[in-house]
């Protein structure tokens, strides 16, 4: 099996030779790979997906992260972002202050200003070897951006209608995200939903605000392709409402044990996950790394589909050594008999 | 007067800014409760509410529930103060340095620092050397207090310290940094006075360089 049929196997529900893996290597990290600063990448995204392929191709794993390049998702709903150097991008405003702005989001045009064409050259790139996830925010990560995020969680006591309208009025750009990102060629839609996490919210909250337009969304974008849904850091209490939101797999970092995580979300879905990204990815060794891999790969090989990944972006200062460790582990320690 | 300090307290911690603002109304009103009482159950309610959140029962919407709780009662409260010749704490400056857009610690970081009766000058985020700089000059506070989250903003910290000695300002000034990533060898590479990562520590530390 080449790394595309070994990872379109684990989604359609089939064993594949060995578990795929597919380290959250994204923007913030793949420029280095070719010796270009950030600011560069984001702002070029041809740049950005020969970034994103060299580093598919040094590391030999099995799948690429698509990045739509600044003006990322953010960007498409008129947020403002600045990046410099080798810096992260950052969104430098709002654009919902009170309930009356909600009628300035309108349904955003992915395809604009070229938007869509890093994805669509990092598919040209390494789409016939591997496999391309692209990746969008859920209603709730919209809705935090557009608001502020630290206004956003205020109005979760001063004015609960507020979040629900505003969730509600960004639904559309989730979902003309994930269609073109889908269009553009990409195998599989990452939901990102980390603001959801029960390491900044609570279950009950998670419940009433987050989910329902989260399950929403799953299921539009179920019909373009398959979905991964993101929610990092502690997700542990609301796995098994994750799972019934009808995604393909869940993506679990490293403060979910694995085994509990297969436990709560049952055997119908797969998991992706866990390697920590800052402290085993980032500041560990080789064999720090060896060693979390062989343990991922334990808990959670055998039962329902596995990808090895890390829980969540790989930071800029990680040494390749470090990924290189995690795809010979990853190598060693997944293959499965027949 | 102590049992309605300690209604205003649970206000606090239950996050009921409607409350909270009532409540200082009344202790305005009755005139009687010294402004370091008052702070004293302030500062203690958001001591209660940061032990909350490190044991999980609070997440992050019920630490800002509280946060704005605090904002409300001191809008009202802050002339009964000032008509009380109530002495400040002291004067802090502080902001989330260059690069960093993390607000929500430093927030509430604030609130808190308000509660303990500072006078806080917030200068939001992606705060620029130059920015803390015009500051201190402008209002010579007792302490810089900068939030820095992400691992990158390193230079940044070294930057302002720098900063502060060719300004010749650097010992009129004590310098406490905090956020997620801080540990005490950061601190003492970047050479800040103090650091913490959370509300009961931020206070402590705060209380202990201004020799309260
Ligand atoms: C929410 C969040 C965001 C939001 C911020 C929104 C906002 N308005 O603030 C968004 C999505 C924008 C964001 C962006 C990024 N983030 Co962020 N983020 C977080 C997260 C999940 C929670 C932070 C938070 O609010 N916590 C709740 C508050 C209450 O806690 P706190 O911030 O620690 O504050 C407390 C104490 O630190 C202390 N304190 C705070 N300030 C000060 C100051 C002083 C003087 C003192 C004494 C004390 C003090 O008191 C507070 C009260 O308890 C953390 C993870 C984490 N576990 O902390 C990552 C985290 C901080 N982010 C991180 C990263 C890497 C990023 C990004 C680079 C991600 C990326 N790849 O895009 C960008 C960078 C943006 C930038 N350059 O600023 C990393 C930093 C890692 C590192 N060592 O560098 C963290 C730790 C996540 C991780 N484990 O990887 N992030």
């Amino acid at each position: 099996m080449n790394s595309r049929e070994r990872v379109l196997a684990v989604l359609a529900g089939r064993t594949p030779d060995t578990v795929p893996i597919i380290p959250v290597l994204d923007g913030y990290y793949a420029p280095r790979v070719i010796d270009r600063p950030n600011d560069e990448c984001f702002l070029d995204g041809a740049c950005m997906a020969e970034a994103l392929a060299a580093a598919f191709d040094r590391f030999g794993y099995d799948g690429a992260l698509a990045e739509m390049g600044l003006g990322s998702e953010p960007n498409v709903l008129g947020c403002p972002v600045e990046v410099e150097g080798h810096d992260v991008p950052l969104v430098v405003g709002t654009v919902v202050d009170e309930p009356a702005d909600i009628d300035r989001i309108g349904v955003p045009d992915p395809w604009a200003d070229g938007k869509m064409e890093p994805v669509e050259r990092l598919v040209e790139l390494v789409g016939s070897r591997g496999v391309v996830l692209g990746s969008v925010r859920s209603p709730f990560e919209y809705a935090a951006t557009v608001r502020g995020l630290y206004e956003f969680m205020t109005d979760f006591y001063r004015d609960p209608r507020f979040v629900q309208e505003l969730i509600e009025a960004v639904k559309p750009a989730t979902v003309a995200v994930g269609r073109a990102l889908a269009a553009a060629g990409a195998d599989a839609i990452v939901l990102k939903d980390s603001f959801a996490s029960c390491s900044m919210i609570s279950p009950e909250h998670y419940l009433e605000f987050a989910w329902p337009a989260e399950a929403e969304a799953i299921g539009e974008l179920k019909s373009f392709a398959p979905v991964i849904l993101h929610i990092c850091r502690n997700s542990m209490p609301i796995l098994a409402e994750m799972a019934r939101t009808g995604a393909d797999a869940l993506e679990i970092d490293s403060p979910v044990d694995l085994a509990r995580a297969r436990e709560a979300a049952g055997s119908g879905v797969i998991l992706k996950g866990n390697i920590d990204a800052a402290e085993v990815i980032g500041k560990g060794t080789a064999a720090d790394v060896a060693a979390a891999v062989k343990e991922a790969m334990e808990a959670a090989r055998g039962a329902g589909g596995f990808i090895l990944s890390t829980g969540d972006s790989i930071p800029v200062f990680a040494p390749e050594e470090n990924i290189k460790a995690l795809v010979e582990a990853g190598r060693e320690y997944g293959k499965y008999e027949n | 007067m102590n049992e309605l300090l300690e209604r205003f307290k649970q206000a606090i911690i239950a996050g009921d800014a409607d409350a909270s603002a009532g409540l200082a109304e009344e202790i305005r009103a009755a005139a009687e409760a010294k402004p370091d009482d008052i702070f004293e159950y302030l500062s203690a309610a958001m001591d209660v509410v940061g032990g909350k959140y490190e044991t999980g029962e609070y997440f992050i919407p019920e630490m800002l529930r509280s946060a704005e709780a605090v904002e409300k009662a001191m809008a009202v409260l802050e002339p009964y103060m000032f008509e009380h010749k109530h002495e400040q704490s002291g004067v802090v400056v502080m902001g989330t340095v260059k690069g960093d857009i993390h607000n929500i610690g430093k927030n509430i970081i604030v609130s808190a620092l308000r509660a303990d009766g500072y006078e806080v000058h917030d200068l939001g985020v992606n705060v620029s050397t130059d920015k803390f700089i015009d500051k201190i000059r402008e209002v010579e506070p007792d302490l810089l207090m900068l939030s820095a989250f992400t691992t990158s903003t390193k230079p940044a910290l070294i930057d302002i310290i720098r900063r502060l000695e060719e300004e010749g300002l650097r010992d009129r000034v004590k310098v406490i940094s905090g956020g997620a990533s801080h540990s005490a060898e950061l601190a003492r590479e970047v050479g800040v006075d103090g650091f913490a990562s959370d509300v009961k520590s931020s206070l402590a530390v705060t209380r202990r360089l201004m020799g309260r």
